[in-house]
């Protein structure tokens, strides 16, 4: 780790790549140590004639020293610094343009050179493997849902996962800790609780108890109106309160107006007599005012309230009725008066805390009401179920008084009644218990061979490979304890599924060294010294691979019957699986998973625009938002679109929601579908969505660094890093600045040489979206103070841009752009994330020709992100070890 | 939204009939990822600490962490030795100036500080030591020290952090690490948190508590050694993965073990009058009411002795809420501008204002004559210092020492060094846990105990 001197490194590195080339056939020896020698004296004169007149001896710009630093390229710490000035030299930011620049040829060798000599570091350091993977919270729920039969997300309860290089499924970074084994010991029983049912082993087969007895509860709000005990009322034995709040009942609906401590439905407290899966219903319609219903209610209460406000002869003078005409100009022009149907909030509280919640748009009209029905988990608990308003109107100075008055025109929930039903289950006993206690194929089988039959397809599907009959014995043995503890059947197979549902063998996706056949230990070794280069992948570790990428999930029956007749090796009968898994529904995973994280959904919500400068962002636009780009994403997925159209897109997939928060006309319902869009609209493509304006956001304004940093990362696969912890001189103070714009800000910023290095590049990439504020609305000025209003004489926002390159643009369209016409920045972050979610692990230098290589099929193949995806899972780096 | 989800077209045992039966076609409804209420307004705490405590006094500590350093120009007393002012920002503990000590000028010499302060803050690892690896930390102290005392309590030790789980290398959401220097989840959420302390796991018998601490015994054997087994077929890096499998099996058997021991002594009865359980960290309104549930539970701990060591990470390096939801990583970057300098003073002294809540909690509760805050150490302070220009340096934290008296902590002091040349801040760590009753002379690059202090 000594740092060698650069000017002796000709004789060092002519020794070292002697060594290095010991392990390799005695015929490429001689070429390889030749080749190494050659180009690294190449480099060493480059970065002499280049480099060190700053980056030398007593000049050393950014503490930055090339003829020191060592070359050692064993040391992660010196390969990341050569990895720096491999991007440096890359991206002609270096040597700086005042300064000769070196012909391009010899660029290209320095940076092959170095390239190289990454890349083989990282070989040797064998960081380019991927690690043995602990699946996450997302596919460990996934893999229940579908190993079991029961969809209880309770890995909402373990600590959340480490991501590495942007997604949290990478092996080497997801740990292990004792809070989690104990976490995982507990979901383990908590799931086998829930899928199975009572049973006992009796003559050679299971004999269950009689399915439970089922409840079936309607109330209807306005019952029991009368007397004393009017919020009393009776079911099944048990008194509870029925809340119909202060609300209105017209034409035997209870109606609902707006949201308030007193205005909502519920029924609490109450235990159903039996846990399980029920089903809460309500019948209900809704009633959404027109935009003429919303100016006469706010001309009548403006009315009123003015003649309250004064005396009679003020009130017929002409400054009343301007001032009159001057609200309901806000209510005849604004858009948020558009209203959609309204929304309603069911949510069920267990044993005093919040347990789960559905919120929906109520698009029933009041003639054809609908039934609309949630089905949630009961516990055995003191059970509260509550209704409530969820349409949010937002305040304004104009109508902030009048909102939550009755008179007011806002759209309107009309509920007839509330059932509660449960139990309910398609069989009895329920799949999720003969999906694991299936009906044995022998006749009359010991209650062992029986267990056995259980564990082998448990363990199977739960391994997900066939396992060795020594590993069913170690299992049974814990069945047989258990037996002898006198514990029913049901109760001792517990044990060992519990003991699967713990092992490291169904923890972590295990692609082990040694091939199955390897019988000794010894041999183990051995096979593990040779296979260093990485083996091919067993077909069941492939399948294994295939379906946490595009499922975050097992494999299927389909798929473990495919490896089993041993047609997976066929590469034809392969891609058919990838076609078919893709076309499954389970593939949304890979939208939520690998989209989610890759633009960085997860983060909307964290710091919400505030509600007195952005009234609009609410709950239902939240979820809305993020809904948007998934679908937009799940849109080029399903329909093989052009993947660089997701720059820039002439369609849009919102909802109702997102179309009256866009001022788009013509969508009508709550779910999402592509909606074509003209050439003037500022929107269609990724950064015109407003998820991503709200999470490159602070809250109450813009952040056009963030943007940039967002572009740069997403879009153009070069993450800017956080700021240099000593970046070096900063004044201590820039007069003025606390007056200034933030685009004269970030200017005033990039004054100083070491702040510019970085953001010449990242801010002109966020001063273009400045058009959008900090929820996504398109916008011309910024507005200011408490309400951030538009004052008179506010200047245009300016949406120029000038690159370092010297390349300008202006706005959004003007980006999108520039964007497209270089596109192989975006197609390389592309396929390098896609690459890095589907094996696991980080990509490295070494890793670059593979993405190249992934980007080449793509622009054979119409640049779909299935061409992709088949690129990757047919590629020899995903099939290997 | 969720991925929970029934299918009810489905022909049910009971939906089928059901569905039939309604005027129109039923809707089924998806549903919602959240569960809890979005915001709580940041109401102000209505909890009552007790007025004295149920147990016989020990020695405890809490460590907490903030991240993105503070405004230090504003933190730093002129003066030094016993006879000095409270800076700007300290004089928000006012109330306290007899029970807490400022500490300037240490830092970890092994350390890179910046945003992987909350990785080393506690255990002064050189995180890039080991050849080969990017990042290899070490035992923290408050590890160091359960290891020591933690099988005298229910829990050896606690993990609070606004970011669940661990965040990942160089940002670290907790402050823990074990023996083997992986890092240990933290809680986030309050509501989980008190449940874990204080609800009693089963109301079934005694004998069936035992049947299942057996089984969970001999599960935990069948795991671990198909993991022995499992680990002989896999690569190094691989094999190392799994060490972290095993690890964590083994030291759950010790739980299991400790837990077994336990089965016998009911969880203390503790009420959730008062407490905002619900408040979530994420949530930028909810930032002072989390930070307050979090220590209104960890003196809750304390005083019912259900653990004697508790971490806890106020906020996140790089990212997070100041206490009143401002993004306080921002106003690090400060580059010297007074305006943003202003502002990180006041998330400063509003994070001190929580400290100060809580120390009023511990002063005001009577344990054998003398407060808790006399018998438990508070060590507050961040793995960065902003400097003068936003230069996120390693040397010279914020650090202060609050309570302990009992134990021979000496306060109303300020004990000054020279940033460039100081005693390493493990000489601090060491005398916590020599206070905490571990007899060692030795943590990481310590060369004594903390001169002054003790």
């Amino acid at each position: 780790m000594k740092p060698k001197h650069v000017l002796m490194l000709l004789c060092l590195l002519a020794l070292k790549g002697f060594v290095w080339t010991q392990t390799t056939p005695k015929e490429k020896r001689k070429v390889t140590a030749a080749k190494h020698v050659a180009g690294s004296f190449h480099a060493t004169v480059f970065l002499r004639k280049h480099c060190l007149a700053c980056h030398g001896k007593g000049n050393e710009s950014g503490e930055l020293r090339l003829d020191t630093l060592s070359m050692d390229f064993q040391s992660p710490r010196v390969v990341s610094t050569w990895t720096e000035v491999l991007g440096a030299v890359n991206g002609h930011e270096m040597p700086p343009s005042d300064q000769p620049q070196p012909p391009p040829g010899d660029v290209a060798r320095f940076v092959q050179w170095l390239e190289s000599e990454i890349a083989r570091s990282e070989l040797l350091r064998r960081s380019s493997r991927v690690v043995l993977r602990r699946i996450n919270r997302a596919e460990y729920d996934n893999t229940i849902r579908d190993l079991i039969g029961v969809d209880l997300s309770l890995s909402s309860f373990f600590p959340e996962d480490t991501s590495a290089g942007g997604f949290d499924n990478v092996g080497d970074a997801l740990t292990m800790s004792p809070l989690q084994m104990e976490l995982y010991y507990t979901a383990a029983r908590e799931i086998l609780d829930h899928a199975l049912i009572d049973a006992d082993w009796i003559d050679g087969r299971l004999s269950y108890p009689a399915p439970p007895k089922q409840i079936r509860w309607r109330f209807e709000p306005e019952e029991n109106t009368e007397g004393m005990d009017k919020h009393r009322v009776s079911r099944g034995g048990q008194i509870m309160l029925l809340n119909r709040g202060d609300n209105a009942v017209e034409n035997g609906f209870t109606r609902i107006h707006h949201d308030a401590w007193n205005r909502w439905l519920g029924i609490r407290p109450f235990e159903v007599p039996e846990q399980g899966e029920y089903l809460v219903r309500v019948r209900a319609a809704g009633r959404v005012p027109t935009r003429a219903d919303v100016v006469e209610s706010a001309r009548g209460l403006l009315e009123e309230r003015h003649r309250l406000a004064s005396d009679e002869e003020a009130s017929s003078s002409g400054y009343a009725k301007d001032w009159i005409s001057e609200q309901l100009d806000h209510f005849a022009t604004d858009g948020i008066y558009d209203y959609g149907p309204p929304r309603m909030k069911i949510s069920l509280a267990l044993g005093g805390a919040p347990s789960d919640s559905t919120e929906f748009d109520v698009d029933a009209l009041e003639l054809e009401p609908k039934i609309y029905e949630w089905p949630v988990h009961f516990a055995k608990a003191q059970a509260d179920v509550r209704l409530t308003y969820a349409y949010s109107v937002p305040g304004m100075d104009e109508n902030f008084w009048m909102r939550e008055r009755d008179e007011f025109a806002r759209p309107e929930l009309l509920i007839d009644w509330i059932e509660l039903e449960g139990p309910v289950y398609s069989d009895w006993p329920p799949a999720s218990h003969t999906n694991l206690l299936f009906q044995s194929q022998q006749a009359n089988p010991t209650v062992r061979d029986y267990a056995r039959d259980v564990l082998e397809r448990f363990m199977f599907r739960a391994y997900r490979r066939p396992v060795a009959p020594e590993e069913i014995d170690k299992k049974l043995v814990l069945f047989d304890k258990a037996r002898r503890d006198e514990a029913s059947f049901i109760e001792a197979i517990k044990v060992p599924f519990a003991a699967v549902l713990s092992s490291p063998n169904f923890l972590y996706l295990v692609e082990s060294v040694a091939s199955e056949s390897v019988a000794s230990e010894a041999a183990a070794l051995e096979s593990v010294a040779s296979q260093a280069s990485g083996r091919r992948l067993t077909d069941y570790e492939l399948a294994s691979r295939l379906s946490y990428f595009l499922w975050s999930s097992m494999p299927d029956e389909e798929l473990f019957d495919t490896v089993a007749k041993d047609s997976f090796k066929d590469p034809e009968i392969m891609m058919a699986q990838v076609s078919r898994m893709l076309a499954d529904s389970k593939s949304d995973a890979l939208v939520k998973n690998f989209a989610g994280q890759w633009l960085g959904l997860r983060e909307i919500g964290s710091n919400p625009p505030v509600e007195s400068l952005y009234p609009k962002y609410d709950r239902h636009l939240e979820i809305s938002m993020v809904k948007e780009t998934e679908s937009f994403f799940a849109e080029f997925l399903r329909h093989d679109l052009d993947a660089r159209l997701l720059i820039k897109s002439d369609f849009v997939t919102i909802n109702q929601r997102l179309a009256r928060f866009y001022g788009i006309e013509g969508v009508v319902g709550d779910e999402f579908r592509r909606v074509q869009v003209p050439p003037d609209s500022h929107r269609g493509g990724l950064i015109t969505q407003a998820s991503i304006h709200c999470i490159t956001s602070n809250g109450t304004r813009t952040s056009p660094v963030k943007r940039g940093v967002w572009i740069s990362k997403t879009l153009l696969g070069t993450d800017p890093g956080l700021p240099v912890a000593n970046v070096g001189e900063i004044p201590t103070k820039v007069p003025g600045i606390d007056k200034a714009t933030v685009r004269q800000r970030l200017a005033i910023h990039r004054e100083h040489h070491s702040c510019a290095r970085c953001h010449d590049k990242i801010d002109p990439l966020g001063i273009a979206l400045e058009n959008f504020n900090a929820c996504g609305e398109w916008r011309e000025f910024e507005g200011v103070g408490r309400s951030g209003r538009v004052e008179p004489g506010t200047p245009r926002i300016d949406v120029t841009a000038t690159m370092p390159d010297g390349d300008r643009f202006v706005g959004v369209d003007g980006l999108q752009s520039r964007l497209i016409k270089n596109d192989e920045p975006f197609l390389h972050a592309l396929a390098s994330q896609m690459a890095t979610y589907a094996l696991g692990r980080r990509l490295g230098i070494s890793d670059r020709a593979f993405v190249r290589e992934l980007v080449r099929e793509m622009k054979d193949n119409g640049y779909t992100l299935r061409s992709l995806i088949e690129a990757i899972v047919s590629s020899k780096t995903f099939a290997s070890k | 939204m969720s991925g929970k989800r029934i299918d009810i077209c489905e022909p049910g045992y009971l939906s089928r009939r059901t569905l039939l039966r309604g005027s129109g076609a039923a809707i089924s409804l998806p549903l919602l990822d959240a569960m809890f209420p979005r915001k709580l307004f940041g109401s102000p705490s209505t909890f009552t600490p007790y007025d004295r405590s149920r147990v016989i006094p020990k020695p405890r500590v809490v460590f907490c962490y903030v991240p993105n350093g503070v405004n230090i120009h504003q933190w730093v007393p002129a003066e030094t030795g016993s006879d000095f002012s409270l800076s700007k920002t300290l004089v928000t503990l006012q109330e306290f100036r007899n029970d807490f000590t400022v500490i300037s000028g240490l830092g970890h010499p092994n350390c890179a500080g910046g945003h992987s302060g909350a990785d080393t803050w506690l255990t002064g690892a050189d995180l890039s030591s080991m050849p080969g690896k990017d990042y290899a930390n070490t035992q923290s102290i408050d590890q160091r020290i359960a290891d020591q005392i933690g099988s005298q309590t229910r829990f050896p030790s606690l993990q609070i952090s606004d970011g669940s789980g661990t965040g990942s290398a160089l940002h670290s959401h907790t402050l823990s690490f074990d023996r083997n220097g992986i890092p240990l989840p933290a809680e986030n959420r309050p509501r989980r948190l008190f449940d874990r302390l204080f609800v009693p796991a089963h109301r079934s018998s005694r004998r069936a508590a035992q049947r299942r601490f057996e089984e969970k015994r001999s599960i935990l054997d069948d795991v671990a050694s198909e993991a022995n087994a499992l680990s002989r077929k896999l690569g190094p890096a691989d094999r190392t993965k799994l060490n972290e499998y095993l690890a964590s099996v083994r030291e759950t058997e010790r739980r299991v073990q400790r837990q077994a021991e336990w089965i016998d002594v009911p969880k203390p009865k503790v009420s959730d009058q008062g407490l905002l359980l619900n408040s979530r960290p994420g949530n930028a309104q909810d930032r002072s009411s989390w930070i307050d549930v979090m220590l209104e539970i960890t003196y809750l701990a304390f005083v019912t002795d259900m653990t004697r060591v508790v971490t806890f990470q106020w906020s996140r390096e790089a990212g997070g809420f100041g206490p009143g939801g401002e993004n306080h990583h921002e106003y690090s970057h400060h580059g010297g501008d007074e305006g943003m300098l202003e502002k990180l003073a006041g998330i400063d002294r509003a994070f001190l204002q929580r400290l100060g809540y809580f120390l009023s909690l511990l002063q005001g509760t009577d344990e054998g004559g003398r407060s808790v805050l006399d018998h438990t150490m508070v060590v507050y302070g961040s793995g960065m210092n902003s400097g003068d220009r936003g230069e996120h340096s390693p040397k010279n934290l914020p650090l202060l020492v609050a309570g302990g008296s009992a134990w021979g902590l000496k306060h109303g002091q300020h004990l000054s060094h020279d940033p460039e040349d100081h005693p390493p801040l493990a000489n601090l760590l060491l005398t916590v846990a020599q206070k905490m009753g571990v007899h060692t002379d030795e943590f990481q690059d310590a060369t004594g105990t903390l001169a002054g202090l003790a």
